[in-house]
């Protein structure tokens, strides 16, 4: 029986049988849409580079001289001064969310709250969530790509070093996952 | 349906299919490597029928035209290069053509020594499947001698002399000067219309700084 | 032979920007369906009590390698012209430690964290926030880092190429693991599993 957690919400007792697919129907499905970029587009999917773009667009609003200065941001800014937007992994996560938009409404699991464990407050939660965002960031970086990139899209090419970060995503979140059960459980 | 197949739930199913198709690819060899095949018949009638070739003032042309939906790609060393090349060229040596990141699709126009390089240079592109690659007819050889240094026609009737004419702003424009050599050939296809050209400001035959047209960024594919 | 459609020139880059957005769409689609857009749920697995993150990830990794693999085999697609991200051993791994660490401590990954922010969770979009933190502070330290960020080799590489066997032997060890995985996961979910309450 696959297991399925209640979304505490800072409110009342409100549990919903969360309706889920079949992980492995969801995952056949997931690997049909990474063929379909190999074979169309000629790469996998992917999500921290968007983010390096969208940083690189931002700033190069408040500074540009310190993007094109900045060696790690310059690779992301757009040929002869097109927008670092227009990168295709800013348009394949602007698809992510209306898709899991699209999704969620058809489920009715479009809510406004933060995803906790009983034990912390909503603040508390959201700092963490922060620094945890920070940590993926950088560790993106050094990996050069994350979960979708390095771990699904490597993972199926069977590239040496994708294997090595999906294998160290899991020692690090297993190794650490005991001290974090004030958070979640 | 055998009663045992009936039986299995959807997880097992897809789990035996997966170990079927995993053992089926115990045999493949998805990488296609180096060896390629080539259908010879329609490489021998693409050489036959000469629809391979550029001539150097087609190619001329084009570049004084602004045409844009081509790639000039200059297999010679990086030092012969920087002594001149045409402008616009992309100096990708030999060695490194297939890693090149080149479109299949892509018009490409192969620069060598002289015709023999650039045509063993365009028989590899077009083994790997580059069905847009060509050659330019001779070479940087046949490309100062139809273009950079071409030959005026000697004792010029009138129609001669307007050949002679587009020949020698076409050699100004690309930095050089005409010649008149000995037997020149009459005969020689003449000059395609260019319209009016304004010599350049001289730029030399080497290219401009990098090449006129910087060879495109390498396009960011990582995540 | 003609597949990535995009590499042999079947459209330009003008479309394949079209195409990243509707396959966004049907990945984003497929997340949130498998209810990767919840934290409680994704963390879940690191607590041995729902193994839906390892089970949907390595299905879509053995389907997506199994479609390589026999579109290669057939020339339908050409294998050498889709990127393989370079492998640097060093910042890999400590990259991929950082990544478990800021898993299980934010609840997300870049990817989940759109589609969780999608679908309302205010501390997704804190997530988003600090990624972008993140990415800055790591461009403001990248001359810093730079030698450790370009080493570890730096090739392109496949397991196969790694290991020395054929291709196909590891595409059919990681299909036999990846169902050994699962069925060990449903055990652990059989000894570990938090039921829902209706």
């Amino acid at each position: 029986m696959t297991a399925v957690d209640n979304h505490g919400h800072g409110h009342g007792k409100h549990t919903v049988s969360q309706d889920y697919a079949n992980p492995y129907v969801a995952g056949i499905g997931l690997g049909l849409v990474l063929l379909a970029a190999f074979v169309f587009v000629g790469r996998g999917l992917g999500a921290s580079g968007a983010f390096a773009s969208s940083l690189a667009w931002l700033l190069s609003g408040i500074s540009p001289d310190h993007v094109r200065a900045n060696e790690y941001l310059a690779g992301y800014l757009g040929e002869d001064g097109a927008s670092p937007l227009k990168a295709w992994l800013v348009f394949e996560v602007a698809g992510v969310f209306m898709g899991a938009l699209f999704s969620g409404l058809l489920a009715g699991r479009v809510r406004f709250a933060a995803d906790k464990g009983p034990r912390v407050s909503t603040a508390v939660r959201l700092v963490t969530a922060f620094v945890g965002g920070m940590f993926i960031a950088v560790g993106a970086a050094l990996a050069r790509g994350c979960m979708s990139g390095q771990a699904l899209t490597g993972g199926a090419l069977l590239n040496a070093g994708s294997w090595l970060t999906m294998m160290m995503i899991f020692v690090g979140a297993y190794a650490l996952a005991y001290f974090l059960r004030w958070q979640w459980r | 349906m055998p009663t045992w197949l009936s039986r299995l739930t959807l997880n097992q199913a897809l789990a035996a299919l997966a170990i079927g198709l995993g053992a089926i690819a115990l045999f493949a060899q998805p990488y296609q490597g180096d060896t390629v095949e080539i259908d010879t018949a329609a490489l021998a009638a693409e050489i036959a029928s000469g629809s391979a070739d550029v001539e150097p003032r087609i190619l001329a042309a084009w570049i004084v035209g602004s045409r844009a939906d081509y790639r000039v790609v200059d297999i010679r060393s990086a030092a012969v290069f920087a002594a001149g090349a045409v402008p616009g060229a992309e100096n990708i040596p030999v060695a490194g053509l297939l890693d090149a990141g080149l479109l299949r699709s892509e018009k490409l126009i192969v620069v060598g020594d002289d015709g023999a390089q650039s045509a063993q240079a365009w028989l590899l592109l077009r083994a790997k499947g580059y069905r847009g690659a060509k050659v330019l007819k001779g070479g940087m050889a046949g490309w100062i001698d139809q273009v950079v240094s071409p030959v005026l026609i000697e004792d010029p009737t009138p129609e001669q002399k307007a050949e002679n004419d587009k020949r020698s702003v076409i050699a100004a424009y690309f930095g050089g000067t005409p010649r008149t050599g000995a037997g020149a050939l009459v005969a020689a296809p003449a000059m395609p219309a260019v319209g009016a050209v304004a010599p350049k400001v001289a730029p030399p035959v080497a290219p401009a700084a990098g090449g006129a047209k910087a060879p495109a960024k390498k396009k960011r594919e990582g995540c | 032979m003609n597949a990535p459609f995009l590499k042999f020139g079947m459209f330009g880059d003008e479309t394949s920007l079209v195409i990243a957005f509707v396959i966004g769409v049907a990945f984003g689609f497929a997340l949130e369906r498998a209810g990767f857009g919840s934290a409680k749920k994704l963390i879940s697995q690191f607590y041995l009590n729902d193994m839906a993150v390892l089970k949907v990830m390595f299905t879509a990794i053995v389907t997506a390698m199994l479609g390589l693999t026999y579109l290669g085999w057939m020339g339908v697609l050409d294998l050498s012209l889709v990127y393989l991200v370079p492998t640097h051993v060093g910042p890999q791994i400590v990259g991929g430690l950082l990544l478990g660490v800021g898993f299980i401590v934010g609840g997300y990954c870049p990817g989940t964290s759109v589609a969780a922010t999608a679908t309302g969770k205010t501390d997704a979009l804190v997530f988003l926030a600090g990624m972008f933190a993140g990415t800055w502070v790591f461009a403001e330290m990248y001359p810093a880092v730079k030698g450790f960020y370009e080493s570890g080799s730096g090739a392109q590489m496949t397991l196969p190429q790694a290991a020395g066997l054929p291709y196909g032997v590891v595409v059919f060890a990681v299909v036999l693991m990846a169902v050994g995985a699962f069925y060990g996961a449903s055990l652990l979910e059989k000894r570990f599993g938090v039921k829902a309450e209706e």
